[in-house]
């Protein structure tokens, strides 16, 4: 036990006991989540796979640049986060000023819209891989009776990731509108009162009130879609495996495949470390933004 | 406020259709679950089956062991869910009340991990797993053997502890008055007595927020499963990869996976729908405040 300037204890009995109790949780946190991080840094300068692990530098980062996989990985995860962000904010946002009203008609409605969100990325893949499907899909189905001919979606390389953005935001619509009623129902009352007063319309109580006062949430919301549009895998991993011709593929898909296919620890762990730094990257960027804000 | 009457209307007009295109698919997935395959193959759409085929939901739960899958998700998912909200609460509670050497520095260490995403540390957590000492047949340098692969302890363990659970229950604890723990200690509680005493038969709404929080996350886990689960083993596998291998035979019967995809579904939506006021707490929390 260390001792203090004056032979005092430095842990006092209070300290003690609160290292007890939450001595359960760090030894869980460091464990399964500080040591595999400082491992898979490590790892990432090795060419670890499985069974011989030698130390190759900085060969693997710069294997990542020359690497037309990852490149492709990169460029698509950042057309899905795109183009799934920036809708589903817009799409969101209508869907929390639609349902606001506290009605029993709302509250079922909300529960709707909130089901694709809690329902799991493995379910709405198997549905949406049925409607898309190209033979006897439902999509098809319906163009077809309007007379238009099917597409073949999921296999066609320039469809792919559009359908794959669209699946994510049907699921993820419910999540981003509980965000927005969260921020609504916090705007004070008394602003639309005043607004109300000075004969402001609707839509200039919309822009003038009502949106600037979300902007925080906007600022949340944003940052983590964008996060979890980075984290893709489950869907693209199940819907199209990364085809046709890589045109889904995307940063965890590939750390994946490199790793658990290919057993190249080393290198995927070297992209890890690149999907982490990218995801302080954003949440920089959204946070500098968000207060930025804020000083206004 | 009153809106105007043209804005009500295609402020309904806007809400029918979000209904109807999150709707329709949840309802094409009812539909092909209760038709025949030579339906499923034909040329019309098909709503509502004219003679619904509830015997696809036999054929589909008989197609590989699924009461051993549902057991397995339940058991990974309840066992990580009671662990880690105890877990949580304590630690919460600590960090909300009691004062000690670098009670901040710990703290930024758990928001820092609140930011980490699971994927970095996939590939490292599995190599862990495999040469857990002394786990399925390993030596205790952790050779040999198959490890952890494949065991529930595999699955439940990098679950446990939780960055966003412990953050939630902390700012729960917060708003209680410090009344509460003086008048405990004055009884001759422990700090720890405290917590499980006083403040555990007030955490409901929390622990109700956290657990279908934790309780959907487990059950729709799809990525830690698969790397953990050796494909041709029922062992320890879950419903969200069982209802995967449903594609990988060949000719995809639609309407049994259809049906197995409902089951899978209703078992999270039915809790959903039970605790949905916890479930919205709970994102709230998270999101909006600080």
């Amino acid at each position: 036990m260390p001792k203090g300037p004056k032979g005092t204890r430095i842990f006092t009995r209070g300290d003690r006991e609160a290292y007890a109790m939450i001595a359960p949780f760090f030894l869980f946190f460091i464990v399964f989540v500080l040591i595999p991080i400082g491992v898979n840094i490590v790892n990432s300068f090795t060419n670890y796979n499985l069974d011989t692990k030698k130390w190759v530098g900085l060969r693997n980062y710069a294997r990542l640049f020359q690497d037309a996989y990852f490149l492709r990985s990169l460029r698509n995860t950042a057309v899905y986060a795109i183009f799934s962000v920036i809708p589903l904010v817009i799409i969101g946002f209508v869907a929390a000023m639609v349902v606001k009203r506290q009605t029993r008609a709302m509250f079922a409605a909300r529960a709707l819209l909130m089901f694709p969100y809690v329902s799991s990325m493995v379910a709405v893949s198997m549905v949406w891989l049925y409607l898309l499907e190209p033979t006897n899909g439902i999509l098809n189905k319906l163009l077809g009776a309007m007379g238009i001919p099917g597409k073949k979606w999921l296999f066609d390389e320039n469809l792919a990731l559009p359908c794959l953005i669209v699946v994510n935001i049907w699921k993820n619509i419910g999540y981003v509108m509980i965000i927005f009623l969260a921020g609504l129902a916090a705007i004070p009352k008394e602003l639309y009162e005043a607004g109300r007063v000075d004969g402001a319309g609707d839509f200039r109580m919309l822009f003038s009130i009502t949106i600037p006062c979300v902007r925080p949430v906007t600022v949340f919301v944003v940052t983590t879609m964008c996060i979890e549009a980075f984290k893709t895998f489950d869907q693209v991993n199940i819907m199209t495996n990364g085809g046709p011709l890589n045109s889904t593929t995307t940063v965890v898909h590939q750390i994946y495949v490199r790793a658990f296919t290919e057993f190249q620890m080393g290198y995927a762990s070297a992209m890890s470390v690149m999907l982490l730094i990218l995801v302080f990257l954003i949440t920089c960027v959204n946070l500098r933004m968000g207060s930025g804000g804020e000083v206004e | 406020m009153k809106p105007s009457i043209g804005l009500r209307a295609l402020s309904t007009a806007v809400l029918l259709f979000f209904v109807f295109v999150t709707g329709f698919p949840f309802l094409i997935m009812v539909s092909v679950s209760l038709q025949s395959m030579s339906q499923v193959y034909s040329r019309e759409l098909i709503l509502f089956p004219s003679n619904p085929q509830f015997i696809n939901y036999k054929t589909a739960m008989s197609n590989g062991n699924w009461a051993r899958y549902l057991w397995n998700s339940l058991y990974v998912t309840g066992m990580a869910t009671i662990l880690s909200l105890f877990i949580n609460a304590l630690t919460g509670y600590t960090f909300a009340r009691m004062r000690f050497k670098g009670r901040r520095f710990l703290f930024f260490l758990l928001l820092i991990g609140m930011m980490i995403p699971p994927q970095v540390t996939m590939v490292p957590l599995f190599s862990m797993m495999r040469h857990f000492p002394l786990a399925g047949g390993n030596t205790i340098f952790g050779q040999g053997g198959t490890g952890l692969v494949n065991t529930y302890t595999g699955l439940i363990l990098p679950y446990i502890a939780g960055s966003f659970g412990v953050f939630l229950c902390r700012q729960f604890y917060v708003s209680f008055p410090r009344e509460l723990d003086e008048a405990a200690t004055i009884d001759g509680c422990s700090r720890f007595g405290t917590f499980v005493r006083v403040y555990l038969p007030l955490s409901g709404s929390i622990l109700a927020s956290l657990t279908i929080l934790k309780v959907t996350g487990m059950w729709n886990e799809y990525t830690w499963p698969l790397i953990m689960t050796v494909a041709s083993s029922d062992r320890v596998k879950t419903v969200q990869i069982a209802l995967t291998s449903f594609r990988n035979e060949g000719e995809i019967f639609w309407n049994q996976l259809m049906a197995a995809t409902l089951v899978v579904t209703a078992v999270v939506g039915v809790i959903f729908l039970c605790l949905q006021k916890y479930f919205v707490a709970g994102i709230m929390a998270g999101g909006v405040k600080e």
